[in-house]
């Protein structure tokens, strides 16, 4: 009880933290406006070439919402590499700045509460940021003819949002190596950039060890979700880069004090 | 209720603190007094658990630091040299912060933070953000969050540093009231201070205890003495012994004069300030056929004997 408590105390924290700083409001009023933008301009497009397919007396049998799915996921992904290592950057940089970690170290909570507490915080602020995407998408697919299975939505979106947490639980471990929050940034984007390439790195390397790297891809272990594949062994890879993040997190924290 | 033995600290090849030891009882305030660099903040640092000893134990209400930490942290507050804020935060939203991670139970939150509020005087400023506070408040929001949950233990490290005179006052005045229900332990590099609010002080120098006593006692310890500094010529060292015979003289240093073969500076310390030494000496040095040129009498301020008892000049007098 006083656990959940305690958890809490430092989720809301760090939540009204986010919300009270106009550094999140650039943040949201940009990711929200390309991400509307692309929502627009891809739907669009996408209806535009159905149409002009089917003018030209060609029958098309394409799921056009599953394809919108794939095509509008992937532009957002890569924005999502630009904007988590932002948000997941400031998570232990001030409180080692401002000395509050001295605070924190000094309470009656062990460092793993703390770490899941501020996961869990940003997170939150990622829903928050990631909300009107799934508004929208509510909309566009309840409109599509054939309507599209909800469980493929819901998948894309968990997945998503799975993913997602695992970059910031590895983001809020090289935010606790440094009080420097250009610098955590910095380094979560050249560690993302590097999950993200590997999928290309596989692709050129044979054998097993190509298999190996292509398991480790965030990113590539992402795209089954898009199709509606429920893939359990993904879930694990996320869950065990979430908690690879938290570990390291009170590792680092633990060897900072000495 | 605070039981410090044998502590050490080793940075790489640094030595922190070494041998630290003292003992501090329930309801007592315990001065911790250094120049700055000599080991007081690693010191309260590993009592408030924040940083690991090398070698030796630390107690807090029977709980070791190191091994029980969560029950040592349950039983402290604990003030950093730098008050720990989230300066984005109200001082009162802060305060219910701190009151829930320290264990405070919901229901008790709002009381216990009042009663913070209303201690370190704050109760018009609980709704400002503490980004826009003065260096005073912030210390008492500092001093606010170390007590908030009452811990029978209060680890202030230099509580009054920054503050102007009027502040100081009103923090003494605070951590005095404070005492009693609570075991205080606070660390400062100003004598006059330390010796005003604690009960007993510890002086701490190069990571070592130089001494433990009460403030009275030290004082007495360390009233300073008078010391005579004559520039004479001639053969001085046939009168030292005459000079270190005279009633009331404790020490005779001779040192020669730069630039000069035959003038020395002779320092005479007295033992105490009953007698006035400056005649006696003038007679000695002159009818011993030497000449004086200059007799200065100086009496070192208290700031200055403090200054000379952490410094390695010094040798304790037993």
């Amino acid at each position: 009880m006083i656990f959940l408590n305690n958890l809490f105390a430092i989720f809301r924290k760090e939540f009204d933290s986010y919300l009270f700083s106009p550094f999140f409001y650039i943040i949201a009023s940009f990711f929200w406006l390309v991400s509307g933008f692309f929502f627009w301009f891809i739907l669009s497009d996408n209806i535009q070439k159905v149409a002009q397919l089917e003018q030209q007396g060609i029958s098309v049998s394409l799921d056009l919402a599953s394809e919108f799915l794939n095509d509008y996921f992937e532009v957002i992904i890569s924005l999502l590499l630009v904007l988590l290592p932002a948000l997941s950057m400031g998570l232990y940089t001030e409180e080692r700045k401002r000395g509050t970690l001295e605070l924190l170290a000094t309470s009656p909570i062990t460092n793993w509460l703390v770490a899941l507490g501020k996961l869990l915080g940003v997170v939150a602020v990622f829903l928050v940021l990631w909300s009107p995407i799934i508004f929208y998408q509510i909309i566009a697919f309840s409109a599509s003819q054939p309507p599209l299975q909800p469980s493929v939505v819901l998948l894309a979106n968990g997945g998503l949002i799975l993913l997602s947490t695992a970059i910031l639980s590895l983001g809020m471990f090289i935010s606790s190596l440094t009080e420097h929050s250009l610098l955590a940034y910095v380094l979560t984007f050249i560690l993302v950039v590097f999950f993200w390439s590997l999928d290309l790195v596989s692709n050129n390397v044979g054998g097993v060890f190509s298999e190996i790297l292509s398991y480790l891809s965030l990113f590539k272990s992402y795209s089954p979700f898009l199709r509606g594949v429920l893939q359990t062994e993904t879930i694990c890879l996320f869950l065990s880069y979430i908690i690879l993040g938290i570990f390291l997190t009170t590792q680092s924290i633990e060897a900072f004090k000495k | 209720m605070i039981e410090v033995e044998h502590l050490n600290k080793i940075y790489g090849t640094t030595v922190a603190i070494s041998d630290v030891h003292f003992s501090v009882e329930e309801g007592e305030i315990l001065g911790f007094l250094g120049p700055n660099g000599a080991g007081k903040t690693t010191t309260m640092r590993i009592l408030a658990g924040y940083i690991p000893a090398t070698s030796g134990t630390a107690r807090i209400a029977g709980y070791d630091v190191h091994q029980e930490s969560m029950q040592v942290r349950r039983h402290i507050g604990y003030l950093p040299e730098n008050p720990p804020l989230y300066v984005n935060m109200t001082v009162e939203a802060y305060l219910h912060f701190v009151a829930n991670i320290k264990g405070v139970a919901a229901g008790e939150r709002k009381v216990a933070v009042g009663n913070a509020l209303k201690r370190c005087q704050l109760l018009d400023k609980g709704q400002v953000i503490i980004r826009k506070l003065s260096k005073g408040y912030r210390q008492r929001v500092g001093l606010a969050q170390a007590i908030v949950h009452s811990p029978p233990v209060i680890i202030l490290d230099e509580p009054t540093v920054g503050l102007d005179p009027k502040q100081i006052i009103e923090v003494r005045h605070l951590i005095k009231s404070l005492a009693g229900e609570h075991t205080i332990i606070l660390s400062s590099h100003i004598l006059p201070e330390v010796s005003m609010t604690c009960d007993r002080v510890t002086i701490i120098n190069q990571g070592s205890v130089v001494t433990t006593d009460k403030p009275e006692n030290l004082m007495s310890q360390l009233t300073p003495t008078t010391i005579y500094k004559l520039e004479v010529e001639g053969e001085i060292f046939s009168v030292r012994s005459v000079l270190q015979g005279l009633d009331g003289v404790a020490k005779v240093e001779i040192t020669p004069r730069e630039s000069s073969n035959s003038r020395f500076i002779v320092h005479v310390t007295a033992s105490d300030n009953r007698h006035n030494l400056a005649k006696d000496l003038a007679r000695i040095v002159v009818t011993s056929g030497l000449d004086l040129y200059e007799m200065i009498q100086t009496t070192p301020t208290l700031e200055e004997v403090f200054l000379k008892l952490t410094t390695q000049e010094f040798i304790r007098e037993e």
